[in-house]
């Protein structure tokens, strides 16, 4: 995309006990906002869409100056031209797809891209409630579409729909983001649908940024520390699933050519699962082969060892994602660990909980 | 047995006054209903409350008060009079505004209904694709409230159509000026004429039931 506009966001929003603040600038064609839902993701949108007042600072679109508290300005939502998907579509259930389509179309026109793309003729004649969920969003997507806006927010639009579907609904997104040249913004908490869309995305918890980046950069382990500062959880990662057994309760993470138990999640194969653990769940041993019930034996190489007044914090290399551990002094000595030692990490699978589904 | 010229005089009036007065309470009923269903503002259960009245007075109380406003000396009556030269009470315009007063809470709780039932999601998602708040009224807000709106305007249509306690007090019970089939049917019971009543009663009920069917036949699916 060329000389595309930048989209600066610098507000706050409160909402009850709740504060949504950010400050950042969106410069690629597809920026993400990935976090858990209650993290202020649909906040931030209605208030970029303009269907919600932020209660301070400012929103510009390029040179345009969309919402200024300082100013007094704040552009009404029909005339910022932003077409907005909607988690449940929110098609106008007395039109038919036809003149859903043509409700935001700045002037008649039989053929649209936004048709082309996303393959809706042959249910233009229909009504939104004699169509299937993934059709609805296919032509929400198009309504939006074809307003001829100058920018896309797209609030979870796959969230409502099941995996399979979800599955049949990501080309078209690809097919939108090849045709048409505008920014797009794509709210989502699965991880793999940021890594399959975005150009950069933006992680956000209880109401503030606290990562962003190219995607895959920012879902490999210390980038995503902010997480486990904000968690209060040391360590995150975020691991693909390899395999899933409903009936054992079980689901197989890939941490490099090694596995990790945790307990049954209904996240698909390959998507990526985000997990934490604390530092004083993973035990450490000098040998693989013990008789424990414990599902998880990482090898791991010592990176770093710190010694604090109570406890010895290890940096270990599981693969490349690094494990904070918490020993006492009293194991450090016994095992002789050091810098460099090759240990065993041992963790319990109920001690990893998923940081969101 | 055959209607009375008097007969049709009243049953005329009824529909004429309760149309002129629909005339009048819709256009406000609908800007009140928004107001209500859709805005937040300083004094809203007020507003409700003073709309909502008329229901639970009694109407002779309701009347009595109009006649009291709308009097020659009253607040609203007697700058009529003094400007226009025009006396409000007896006459048809005062039964108009009786069965505004009286029928305007039902229509306005249909539209209430009615436009609570259109999502705010909606009309968010119509204001992202371009429209002003006026188009969101006309092309969601109104057409998805419709059938709460026919609801409301065919009970408060009824209502006026029958009347009878407000119209009584402040229009009084003038034959071929004021007096409305429910007014006949009043006069006909105290002057003992069983046949008339019979009719009266008979084409009271009718359009009563015709009115509330019809209201059904909107309001469900």
């Amino acid at each position: 995309m060329t000389d595309s506009p930048k989209i600066r966001l610098d507000f706050q929003k409160n909402l009850g006990s709740f504060t949504l603040e950010v400050n950042c600038t969106l410069e690629t064609k597809v920026s993400a906002f990935l976090g858990p839902s209650g993290s202020g993701k649909s906040t931030l949108l209605n208030c970029i869409s303009g269907t919600l007042a932020p209660d301070d600072g400012e929103i510009t679109f390029g040179e345009e100056v969309l919402y200024a508290s300082a100013a007094k300005i704040n552009l009404p939502p029909e005339k910022r031209r932003f077409g907005y998907v909607f988690q449940e579509g929110y098609l106008f259930p007395h039109l038919t797809v036809a003149q859903n389509i043509r409700y935001g179309q700045p002037k008649p026109r039989k053929s649209s891209a936004a048709i082309d793309v996303l393959e809706i003729s042959e249910f233009l004649q229909r009504y939104p409630r004699e169509l299937s969920g993934g059709q609805r969003q296919r032509v929400a997507i198009a309504r939006a579409l074809a307003m001829e806006p100058r920018m896309l927010l797209m609030d979870e639009p796959l969230a409502s729909l099941d995996s399979a579907l979800k599955e049949r609904i990501i080309p078209y997104l690809h097919h939108v983001k090849d045709t048409f040249d505008i920014p797009i913004l794509y709210i989502t908490h699965a991880f793999s649908e940021a890594m399959a869309l975005a150009d950069e995305a933006f992680l956000i918890a209880n109401g503030t940024i606290i990562a962003n980046g190219e995607p895959h950069r920012l879902l490999t382990a210390p980038s995503a520390m902010p997480i486990a500062q904000l968690t209060g959880v040391e360590n995150t990662l975020f691991l693909p699933v390899t395999a899933s057994d409903k009936a054992r309760g079980v689901t197989l993470l890939e941490i490099g050519s090694q596995s990790l138990v945790i307990p049954y999640t209904d996240i698909g194969i390959g998507e990526i699962a985000p997990v934490a653990v604390r530092a004083e769940d993973i035990i450490i041993s000098l040998e693989p082969d013990l008789p424990i019930s414990a599902r998880n034996i990482l090898k791991g190489t010592i990176q770093y060892l710190n010694v604090k007044s109570e406890y010895t914090w290890l940096s270990i290399l599981v693969e490349w994602h690094h494990l904070a551990v918490k020993v006492t002094h009293a194991a450090r000595k016994q095992l002789q660990l050091q810098e460099g030692s090759e240990i065993y990490c041992v963790i319990k699978a109920s001690a990893i909980n998923l940081l969101w589904d | 047995m055959r209607i009375t010229p008097a007969e049709i005089a009243a049953l005329a009036l009824s529909i004429r006054v309760a149309l002129l007065s629909l005339v009048f309470t819709f256009p406000l009923g609908l800007l009140v209903g928004w107001l209500l269903a859709k805005r937040t503002f300083p004094g809203k259960a007020f507003l409700n409350t003073l709309v909502m009245c008329p229901l639970v007075l009694p109407p002779i109380v309701s009347g009595y008060l109009l006649l009291i406003l709308l009097g020659r000396n009253g607040l609203i009556g007697g700058f009529v009079y003094q400007v226009f030269g025009i006396e409000i009470v007896f006459s048809e315009l005062a039964v108009v505004i009786a069965v505004s007063i009286i029928s305007f809470p039902l229509l306005v709780r249909g539209i209430v209904t009615g436009m609570e039932s259109v999502p705010l999601e909606l009309e968010n998602a119509a204001r992202t694709l371009g429209a002003s708040p006026v188009k969101v009224f006309w092309t969601i807000t109104f057409p998805m409230a419709y059938r709460g709106v026919v609801g409301g305007t065919i009970l408060g249509f009824s209502k006026s159509l029958g009347e009878f306690g407000a119209t009584i007090m402040v229009a009084g019970n003038i034959p071929g000026k004021t007096q409305t089939m429910a007014l006949a049917i009043f006069s006909a019971v105290h002057l003992g004429e069983d046949v008339s009543v019979y009719r009266l009663v008979f084409i009271s009920t009718v359009v009563a039931f015709v009115a509330l069917w019809l209201t059904e036949r909107f309001t469900l699916r």
